[in-house]
C-alpha cells in the first residue's frame, strides 16, 4: 500500500484522505484509528516471515499483554501473536495512560484484559486473562502495580 | 555497595534491639538471667538472619515459596555453624539443647512465612478488586 505523507506547517485543518478498492480489513483499522485518539501500535503476525506478510494495524484495547523475547517484540490478542517493531519501553511510555502497565522486565500487562489476580501455591502471583491464559507478576514490580492500579483508579473516578 | 552496608546496619540494630529488648522482659518476667555467651551469640544470630534475607534479590527468578525454603536452609546451616564455633569456646551443647534451637528457629519462621504468605493473599485480593473497579468504571464511562 503507498502512503504518501505531505507536512505544511501552516495547515489548520488536518484531514486523511484514504482511497481503496475494497474495503478490507486494514482499511477498517486505518480508518478507526483515525476516528479514535487512541494510539495504534502496528505489527506482522509472528508466524510469518518479517518481510512477507501485511502489516496489521493493532488496537491496543485488543491486546492482552506484550512480551519481550530475544530482543522481539510480540503482542497477544485474541485473533493471535504479532511481531511489533519497537521496544518494550517505547511501547509502555506510549500505552501507559490506556491501562498498561509493566509487571516484570520483560511483559507489560494490558489491565482491562485482566480477569482476575490470583496467588499461587507457590506464593507466585499470576494474572489470568479471558483467553485463559496466565502471566506471573514479577514481586520487584508488585509495588509500582499497586500505585499503577492507584493512579487508573484515582484517574478513572 | 554503600547502600546495602547503610541498609544492612540498619536492619541489624533495629533487629537486634527487639531481640535483647524482648529477651529482657522475658528474663524479667521469668524470673531468668542471661549471660554474656547469649548476648554475643544473640548478636551473631541477628546478624546471620539479616544477611539471609537482604540476600533475596538473588532469588528472583525463584518462586517465593521456593525463595523461602532456600532462606531458611541457609539460615539453619551458618547458625548451626554458628553454634558448633561457640561450643569451642563454651562447652558443647546437650541434644536437648540442639533441638531446643532447631524448634525455636523453625516455629518462628513458620509463623513469618504464613504471614507473609497472608500479606501477599491480602495485597493480590486489593489488586483483583482495584482491577474490577477500574474495569466497571469504564464500562459505566462508555454506557
Amino acid at each position: 500500500m503507498k502512503l504518501n505523507l505531505f507536512e505544511d506547517k501552516n495547515i489548520t485543518d488536518e484531514h486523511v484522505d484514504v482511497y481503496y478498492s475494497d474495503m478490507r480489513p486494514v482499511i477498517r483499522q486505518i480508518i478507526d484509528s483515525v476516528n479514535s485518539e487512541r494510539p495504534t501500535l502496528s505489527g506482522r503476525p509472528a508466524d510469518e516471515d518479517l518481510d512477507d506478510g501485511e502489516e496489521i494495524i493493532l488496537d491496543p484495547k485488543e491486546i492482552y499483554y506484550l512480551d519481550h523475547i530475544d530482543r522481539k517484540l510480540f503482542a497477544y490478542t485474541e485473533n493471535g501473536v504479532y511481531r511489533l517493531m519497537s521496544t518494550l519501553a517505547s511501547v509502555e511510555e506510549q500505552l501507559s495512560p490506556y491501562g498498561f502497565v509493566r509487571i516484570s522486565k520483560s511483559n507489560l500487562v494490558n489491565i482491562y484484559k485482566i480477569k482476575q489476580l490470583k496467588p499461587d501455591i507457590n506464593m507466585k502471583v499470576y494474572a489470568s486473562f479471558d483467553n485463559g491464559e496466565r502471566i506471573c507478576i514479577n514481586r520487584s514490580y508488585k509495588k509500582s502495580f499497586t500505585e499503577y492500579l492507584q493512579k487508573m483508579r484515582r484517574m478513572s473516578q | 555497595m554503600k547502600d546495602f552496608i547503610k541498609s544492612y546496619l540498619l536492619e541489624l540494630c533495629c533487629s537486634y534491639t527487639i531481640v535483647s529488648v524482648a529477651g529482657a522482659f522475658i528474663n524479667m518476667a521469668m524470673g531468668t538471667e542471661t549471660n554474656n555467651a547469649n548476648v554475643v551469640l544473640m548478636f551473631i544470630f541477628c546478624n546471620i538472619a539479616v544477611f539471609v534475607l537482604s540476600i533475596h534479590k538473588f532469588f528472583e527468578k525463584l518462586s517465593p515459596l521456593a525463595m523461602i525454603i532456600i532462606q531458611y536452609v541457609v539460615a539453619l546451616v551458618l547458625c548451626t555453624g554458628a553454634i558448633l564455633i561457640a561450643t569451642l569456646f563454651w562447652g558443647p551443647v546437650t541434644p536437648r539443647g540442639w533441638f531446643e534451637f532447631f524448634r525455636s528457629f523453625t516455629i518462628p519462621y513458620i509463623i513469618g512465612a504464613a504471614l507473609y504468605y497472608y500479606r501477599l493473599y491480602r495485597e493480590a485480593k486489593d489488586q483483583d478488586e482495584m482491577i474490577k473497579e477500574i474495569q466497571k468504571q469504564k464500562t459505566n464511562s462508555k454506557s
